[in-house]
Order: C-alpha cells, then structure tokens, then sequence
C-alpha cells in the first residue's frame, strides 16, 4: 500500500473540514438548547446521582420490575419534579433499582428520599449504593482545572517539540492536536444531542491522553521527516513527506491497533464509569493517527513550500552534524 | 556476550523482586474499588478571618480528624486540599449522611447565666420555642417547603431573643475533656454526659454557685442557638455554697440514640475555627466496588491477550520477545504501583490497561526499522543494532511529550484524575525500559542461537536486496 497523501491532500483536508463543521453545528444547536456546547454531566454543574439497587437476598423484595411512575409521584412529593430517573438492568434484561439524578441534595434530604423510595420499591441493598454529590463551586474547580491542565499541556508540548525540532513542525503539531480534539469533542456534542452522552471530568483527562497520544504519532513522522531531509536535502519537501508517511504507516496503523485494541476491551468489558472515556479515547485516537498522516505532514508540506524552504539546507551545512547529535 | 547475560541475570532478577513485591505488599485500592465514602469540605471565611490561611486550614483538619476519630472508621484519611478545602475518606463506611451531618456540624457549645429579672419572660419565650419546634417536626413529614421555611425564619426569631436574656460565661465547649451519651431511665431517650477538664470543672462550679436557689437557669447553646427544647436548667439551693464540682455535667435533651452520639462527637471533636460545608460527597457501596475490579480484571486481561496475539501475528519471532517483555512490563509496573503506594482508582486501572497498549509502541517502531533494515540488505545482527539504535529518537521525543501531559493532568487535576496520571506516567517511564532494555537483550541473546539467525522469523516475505526507494 503506497499513500500518496501530498496528491489528495485536498480530499482529507475536505473530510477534516467537514467532520469540524458538523461538530461545530452540533455545539451550536447545543448550546441554543441546553445552553452548553456539550451535555455537562454532574462534575460540572454539580447536583446529586444517587444509585440504588435492591435488596435481592429478602424475599419477594426483587419479584416486580421497577414502577417508574411510583418513583417519579415519590419525586414529585419531595418536591424534586425535574429529576432524571433511569432504571438499572442486571445482565439477564432484569429491573434491579434505579439512578436518580438530582439538584444537589444534603444528608438530611437525602435521607429522606432514600427512605420515602424505599418505602414503594422494597429495600435496598446498602452495598450496592452509590451516591455522587458535587456542590456547584466544585463543579466549577473541576471544570476549570481541567481546561487549564489541557492549555498547559498544549504549551508544554509545543514548547519541547520546538526545542527538539523547529517551531514550524511544532506549530503544525499543535494544529493537528486543536483538530483531533476538535473532532472528539464535535461528535460528543452529536452523542450529546442523539443519545444524550454527558460528558465529565473523565472526559477532561481522555482529551489530556488523547493529546499525548496524538503528538507522539506526529513526532514519529516528524522525526522521520527530520531524518531525511537531513540525509537528503537535495529532494523534495513533498516527496520526502510522502515517503516518511509511508515508512512509518505500518507502525502508525499497528500502534493504533493495539491501543483501540485494549480500549475495546475497557468498552466492553470495563463497566459503566468507563464506557463513556473509552469511547472518547477511540474516538481521539483513530483521529490522531489520522491527522498526524494527513493533516500534520500535508500542512508541513504546503507551508514549507510557500515559504521556500522545499529543500533542505545546502549541503554546506553537513547532514552529519544536524542529525547524529539529535539522533543519540 | 557478557554483557547480555548480566542483563538477563539483572532482568530476571527485576522480575522475581517485583513478583515478590506483587504477593508481599498490598495493593493501595481507592474508595471507588473498595466502597467507602469520599466527602469534600469547603472551609468557608468569615467576618473575622476573611483570609484562609494554612494555619487555619491546619486547625480545621484537626478538629476534623479528631471527629473523624469519633465515627469509629478504621483506616480513615484527612487531607487538605488546596487553599480552603479538606478531603475526607472513609473506607467501608456505610452511613455517609451520618458522616456528613457529623463532619459538617460547627457544634460549638457554650454555657450562658440567665440575666436577674428574665424569669417571666424567658416562661413565654420557652413556651414559644416548644411550639415552633414541634411545629417544624410535623412540617417536614408534610414537606411543605414554603412553610418549613417561614417556621424556621420565627424558630431563629425565638431563638435570638432567648440568646439576649443570657449572658456569655467563659465557659466553653473548648474546656470539655470528654462527651458521651448516656442512657436514661426512659426507655429510648439519651443525655450527653459531659466531663470538664480542671479549668472548666472550676468555671462550671462558679457558674452553679452563682445561680443556685436564684430561680435563674443555667442554658446551654450550640452554635448560638439553645440545643434542644431543654436547654435551661435550675440549680438547687443545696449547691449555693459550693456549686457543682467534680466537673461532670449533663444536658438532658431527650435525645435518640443517634442525635445523642453524633452530638457527643461534635463536641468531644472541639469547636470548629470556621464555618465549614459539605460540598461533595462521593460513596461506592462495597459490593459495587468488587465488581468493579471484577470488571476491571477482565478488561487487562482481554486488552492484554489481544495485544499479545496481534505481536506474534505480525511481527513474528520479535513479537513473541516483544510480548514477553510486554508481560515483563505487566508485571513491574504492578510492582511499582505497589511498592510506592499509587493508589489504584478505576480510572487509575484504566490508565494501567491502556499503557499496556501503548507500551508495544516502542517496539513495533523498532521491529519496523528492523525490517526496514533487512530489506535494504543488511545482517540480521546488525539490522536489529540499528534498529534499536534509529528509533530511539522517535520513542524519547513521543514519550516525553506524553509524559508532559501526564504532567499536566497530575499537577492541576483533582482526585481520580491525579490517580490516571499517575498510573499512565509510571507505565510510560516502565515502558521505555522493558521496550528498550528488555526486549533489547532477549533479542539479541536470542540471536546468540544458530538456529533462530533466520531472517524470516523476523520479516516474513523478505525480498532479497531492495534499493531504498
């Protein structure tokens, strides 16, 4: 398999564009529905999630399955109307309790809709409780922390990869970083909007991996980019693009498999909590071998051919020097 | 070949060190694993201290833990977090709203002298109070939000103006030694037995003194509101000439068992500086947290085989060295984990399971640069030497950059986040050793074997000599 991604640059740059825009529109519609480009699940906004499940060791207490309608006339009673109530399903399909999602609530409050739902329900087992309360101000910690830890990052790895290579290799880097997260956040905004997908502070640190990961893809065509300009500076940029992309598909295409590889098995197998940050992280992985192929080295190419440096250094400068150092 | 059998004495060595590190030393398993209660406290300024500084910080998580003390958990923590902000963990806990109401309580108790001439009215004002607390009691069985709040708003108007017909004495909750609830002779209703330390065994004698036989009553205060409906208490005339001593007091409230005990350790746990609220509560039953791991478990092993598969499937004799080193790092990253007491959360293992995925990385861009090698002509040995010796650039620069990152995430993350960051960290620093010097020596140990120097079990379908494009 030969790619020849110089050549269609323009048709991956039209996909790019495209799947950017389509994310851009999701948030937008978003934002004028529920006024955040993507659904803000409980980290954020804070409130309270409250897990039951019941009690299957007492008799008759798991026989019926979960009267929705009781709960929410429950809800209705404690004054809490606007709750989002979901049954839970054990593996064989059965109704065994419910998650409640809440403005958030206090121990006393709380308390009371445990007891006032466990009245119409049957009892619930205490171990199988999960209760997740966020006050609104750590929410917001949570949010900002997490967008400030994403903006260092960005700048601590542009930063090394100026050092280590050029700034203009660095700034395409970033460029094909803003574009695989713009992409994943894009379609979580479209889950947002079809499925309802909330997104959390898990969501957060899958764009953090998915940064590290997408640069580390780059910087071993960059590197590769490096290395033969170095020995031949006499070709062409776009040549020698062209052929450090295709060197070094396999490894692309390998390494991506055996991480979505594992990440398949966390979204199979790892449970709820997870589910969603896999999700995230195939997602922002597959675009990050993606963009560093067609979108770092393609935009490389065209601004180095605009600027006139489509050969490299004369051979003045001895490749030698450039490249064993760097190499060691 | 030396040197490559002291390596793979030392690597062997790593490996028997960390299985006995793995069967020795218990893994650390967060709340979200082993079920407990994980509660944030906000310290909140106030008009006084409107700067929170870390000593104030300190003195709150003292109060804090030793009420903590008093719930009875085994193996709690109390951290500070931040400028103004206290965690809480609570292993196996499973009343979190009692540990909520306990933590989060300010409970400061103190003992106020009626003023002369207050008899009749401090009458009316009990009579009041009784009324509106009984009130309030129907009220949140109707939950009538509306009226819950107007009886609270005259519960509060009471209650200050039986404050103004007492007046502050020394003596202070600080002064306690200890509080315990006692039972009473009525089935179900509690006291809080009380116990001064030498000071406040003194100040409470004085204070009895001067009230006995005068008909004014002695009050006790939480918070600067009366603690139950029985907060005046009378002395009798036979005290006037030496007052209560001993230093043992009780306030009878007709407390239940539990508002008895959660009192108790309020008090006994001190007064708190600042005024603090519960902002976050999260709690896991145990059960829950078991089948998380349950989950988890199956998650590394399913990620790990097909990784495992896929290297032998592809890159032949080099994957089948890639995947022991890949087991090899399985396992000292687990070590680590261990021996430097990373606690592992869910996203933690989440972390764990990905870096097993992108631990191959380093070696799949060397066996690349391998084939690369041999299609262009080279010897084995050598192709594998400069493979080793190409990549390397690439696999430094991709982990740093990872790494930087992971960095991020840790120093500016909260909680789990920090647990994922540091768990992929610690997996990419373990990877660059076991893809580099692992799979390094047992790939060239290997070829120490006439009967494994085969080209092909490298790269299958090699052509003879190709000119490099």
């Amino acid at each position: 398999m030969k790619l020849q991604v110089i050549r269609q640059r323009n048709v991956w740059w039209a996909i790019s564009s495209a799947l950017i825009l389509a994310g851009i529109v999701a948030m937008f519609i978003s934002w004028k529905q529920i006024g955040a480009p993507l659904r803000p699940g409980l980290d954020f906004v804070g409130g309270t999630r409250l897990q039951f499940e019941l009690d299957c060791s007492k008799a008759d207490n798991c026989q019926k399955p979960i009267d929705i309608a009781a709960v929410r006339s429950v809800m209705d009673a404690e004054g809490l109307g606007s709750s989002n109530i979901q049954a839970i399903t054990d593996r064989s399909g059965k109704q065994v309790g419910i998650t409640i999602r809440t403005a958030p609530l206090n121990g006393e409050q709380r308390n009371q809709l445990q007891s006032a739902l466990s009245e119409k329900l049957g009892t619930f087992d205490p171990s199988k409780t999960q209760i997740d309360t966020v006050g609104p101000v750590i929410g917001q910690q949570l949010f900002s922390a997490g967008l400030l830890a994403l903006i260092v990052a960005f700048v601590g790895i542009a930063i090394y990869l100026s050092l280590r290579f050029q700034l203009d290799y660095a700034i395409f880097a970033i460029v094909a970083l803003f574009h695989d997260i713009l992409i994943t956040v894009g379609i979580f905004a479209i889950l947002g909007l079809l499925f309802n997908v909330e997104v959390d502070s898990l969501f957060i640190v899958a764009l953090l991996t998915i940064v590290g990961f997408s640069v580390n893809d780059t910087v071993v065509i960059y590197d590769r980019i490096r290395e033969t300009i170095a020995l031949n500076p006499e070709r062409h940029i776009d040549d020698i693009v062209d052929a450090a992309v295709n060197s070094t598909l396999a490894r692309s295409i390998n390494t991506t498999l055996t991480t979505l590889l594992t990440l398949f098995s966390i979204f199979l197998f790892g449970g709820e909590t997870l589910k969603i940050f896999a999700l995230a992280l195939i997602i922002g992985f597959t675009m990050g071998a993606y963009s560093s192929i067609f979108i770092a080295s393609t935009l490389l190419a065209l601004w180095r051919e605009r600027t006139g440096q489509v050969y490299g250094p004369a051979p003045a400068a001895p490749a030698t020097d450039g490249v064993s150092s760097k190499e060691v | 070949m030396g040197r490559q059998r002291y390596l793979l004495l030392l690597i062997a060595a790593l490996v028997i060190g960390a299985i006995v590190v793995i069967l020795n030393v218990p893994t650390q398993l967060g709340l979200d694993l082993r079920g407990g209660s994980q509660l944030t406290i906000q310290v909140k300024p106030t008009e006084e201290i409107k700067e929170i500084k870390p000593s104030d910080l300190d003195a709150v998580r003292r109060v804090i833990e030793g009420r903590v003390n008093g719930l009875g958990v085994s193996e709690p923590l109390v951290l500070t977090a931040g400028k103004d902000q206290i965690i809480v963990q609570l292993p196996g806990v499973n009343d979190p709203i009692q540990a909520e109401r306990v933590l989060g309580g300010t409970a400061q108790l103190d003992f106020r002298k009626q003023k002369p001439g207050t008899e009749a009215q401090l009458g009316i004002e009990r009579q009041q109070l009784r009324e509106k607390l009984t009130l309030q009691r129907e009220l949140r069985k109707s939950n009538d939000q509306a009226a819950i709040a107007k009886n609270q708003a005259e519960l509060k108007a009471v209650n200050d103006s039986i404050s103004a017909l007492f007046e502050k004495t020394e003596l202070s909750g600080k002064m306690l030694k200890d509080a315990y609830p006692s039972a009473t002779n009525v089935q179900n209703t509690w006291d809080v037995g009380l116990q001064f330390d030498q000071r406040g065994g003194e100040l409470f004698a004085e204070l009895t003194k001067s009230i006995a036989g005068t008909g004014r009553t002695l009050g006790i205060f939480l918070d600067g509101a009366p603690i139950s409906e029985n907060f005046a208490y009378s002395v009798d005339v036979k005290y006037a000439q030496t007052g209560i001593t001993g230093g043992n007091a009780v306030i009878e409230g007709n407390f239940d068992l539990e508002t008895a005990r959660d009192l108790a350790i309020q008090l006994k746990g001190g007064a708190l500086p600042l005024p603090v609220e519960v902002v976050e509560n999260r709690t896991v039953g145990a059960t829950l947290g078991k089948d998380s791991i349950q989950r988890s478990i199956y998650a590394a092993i399913g990620g790990l085989v097909l990784v495992l598969i896929f290297m032998v499937a592809y890159y032949r004799l080099p994957g089948l060295i890639a995947d022991i080193a890949l087991v090899i790092y399985a396992i000292l990253t687990l070590a680590a984990f261990n021996l430097l007491g990373v606690t592992l959360t869910l996203p933690g293992i989440a972390g764990f399971i990905l870096s097993i995925g992108m631990a191959v990385d380093a070696n799949v861009l060397i066996f690349e640069r391998t084939r690369e090698e041999l299609q262009s002509g080279k010897s084995l040995y050598r192709s594998v030497e400069s493979g080793f010796y190409r990549a390397f650039s690439s696999i430094l620069d991709s982990n740093v950059t990872t790494l930087i990152a992971c960095a991020a995430l840790f120093w500016l993350g909260a909680g789990l986040v920090k647990g994922f960051a540091l768990t992929l960290a610690l997996g990419v620093l373990v990877s660059m050793f076991t893809a580099i010097t692992c799979s390094r020596t047992l790939l060239l140990y290997t070829l120490s074997f006439p009967g494994l120097r085969k080209p092909q079990y490298f790269c299958p379908n090699l052509e003879p000599v190709k000119a490099e494009a």
